[in-house]
């Protein structure tokens, strides 16, 4: 799927947004806007207005610096990288997140009642946005990235700055994490 | 719980209408900080406070002195950014007013700066070094020898001298000095012990010695300071701060004990993005 959508950032588009067209920022923007706010969301631990922040950052960055893409690497790695340097930064400016995980955030992501009205559902929804939401943020970036665009290592390799070897190791471990944390966990 | 199970209570959420209005209006006038409409609601009480301040507030061009006597102050507006409060008996010069950049010249005196802005767009000239913004709120002062103070209280202040730069974040103060530059940033809330000690660096007749006494105060949060150490003590002392580093908090993936005892700058860097989480 990623693929696919890397393939249609025709460089018709890319050299589009070069020239300051507009529309074609658009269609780049709707294209991304969900994946890059969610992903930032999570690894904020649900701050939205933190993540509408980081998005208008990524989208902004993007369109200065679109002149930096050469086109011979994809353009979701490229957009990823802008993302996983924004959230980090990100992360950084929140003092607290280190030591806190604003579970009122979290629990404001789950649907209204009328879509989530299984009770133990929505616990085990809960449940598992403060299991990520825990993750050291290394990890926790890793696995938004893995499950959010379902990236190569490769490509989660350049967007992380790091080897395919601590892609592996940071997805082993985070995942091991969150299973440990979500140990017992079943739907009711 | 497998990868798939989780992935269901992690779902995609429609990025609000508001990022888009703002991307549009930052990309019609980009050279202004991007604004940000979805705080609207909560930032109207503090938009109120800027416009109290701006009514008594004055725009200052470039090269133009303000001094306060010892009984006055006034604030300085900062382009859009934020603003200045100058205290009493202080000197301050604006050197550059411009939309990318905004820098005054601290003479001397104590000056509260509020901005909210990308980074590094407001910078403060003092005689030990240049306090930069990186989006924050701080105080700096100054006295007449050039001694100086800073302390931030929201964000992070980067304090450069001749490429020598201290990080300080909110909370954490730095001491500053004249053709020395920025001191080691502590945490104001760090014991007594650990503050004199740092103050003791470098004297040779102290009771105790000073470095053994911040390694046996510093806490995980107080790595902040041990960080910046590790690029300050003579290398023969490099192993002891990297040892309490260690002890305190796990040395993360891709920082070696070698690297960051031979200053690999970017093993710094690392080390310091994942220690940061703890600042």
């Amino acid at each position: 799927m990623v693929d696919l959508i890397d393939r249609q950032i025709s460089a018709e588009i890319v050299i589009a947004c070069r020239s300051g067209d507009r529309d074609a920022f658009r269609s780049l923007y709707d294209l991304y806007k969900d994946r890059v706010y969610s992903i930032a969301l999570y690894f904020l631990h649900g701050d939205q207005a933190a993540a509408s922040d980081v998005t208008q950052q990524v989208f902004l960055k993007l369109m200065t610096s679109i002149g930096d893409f050469r086109g011979d690497a994809e353009f979701s790695t490229w957009l990823y990288r802008l993302v996983v340097n924004a959230c980090m930064d990100a992360g950084r400016r929140r003092k607290s997140d280190a030591v806190t995980t604003d579970r009122s955030h979290l629990e404001m992501l789950a649907g209204p009642a009328s879509q989530e009205q299984d009770y133990a559902r929505a616990q085990m929804a809960n449940s598992v946005r403060a299991a990520v939401s825990a993750l050291p943020p290394k990890f926790r970036i890793a696995v938004l990235l893995r499950y959010f665009d379902d990236l190569s290592y490769e490509q989660m390799a350049k967007a992380l700055h790091c080897s395919m070897g601590t892609v592996a190791s940071r997805l082993s471990r985070g995942h091991r994490m969150l299973a440990d944390r979500l140990k017992g966990l079943k739907y009711g | 719980m497998d990868e798939r199970e989780i992935l269901d209570h992690l779902p995609k959420v429609k990025a609000p209408d508001a990022i888009w209005t703002s991307i549009e209006a930052a990309l019609n006038d980009h050279r202004s900080p991007a604004r940000r409409p979805w705080l609207w609601a909560f930032a109207s009480v503090a938009v109120l406070a800027l416009l109290a301040v701006g009514y008594w507030s004055v725009r200052h061009r470039a090269g133009e002195w303000i001094e306060t006597d010892s009984k006055s102050r006034t604030t300085l507006r900062i382009g859009e950014i934020g603003f200045v409060e100058i205290e009493p008996g202080t000197r301050v010069r604006v050197v550059t007013e411009q939309p990318g950049e905004h820098r005054l010249a601290l003479a001397h005196g104590e000056i509260r700066a509020t901005i909210s802005a990308p980074p590094k767009l407001f910078f403060v000239d003092t005689a030990s070094g240049t306090a930069i913004d990186l989006g924050c709120e701080y105080t700096l002062s100054d006295d007449e020898l050039g001694l100086g103070l800073l302390h931030v209280t929201k964000g992070w202040v980067s304090f450069q001298w001749k490429g020598l730069e201290s990080l300080v974040p909110a909370g954490a103060s730095c001491r500053t000095h004249p053709k020395i530059g920025p001191g080691i940033p502590y945490f104001d809330d760090a014991s007594q012990r650990l503050k004199d000690a740092l103050e003791n660096l470098g004297v040779e007749k102290s009771a105790e010695d000073p470095l053994e006494v911040i390694l046996a105060e510093a806490r995980v949060r107080d790595t902040l300071t041990l960080w910046h150490l590790l690029q300050r003590v003579p290398v023969g002392d490099r192993a002891r701060v990297y040892d309490r580093i260690a002890f305190l908090t796990p040395v993360p993936d891709g920082v070696s004990r070698e690297k960051a005892l031979k200053l690999d700058p970017e093993t710094l860097r690392l080390w310091k993005d994942e220690l940061a989480w703890k600042w």
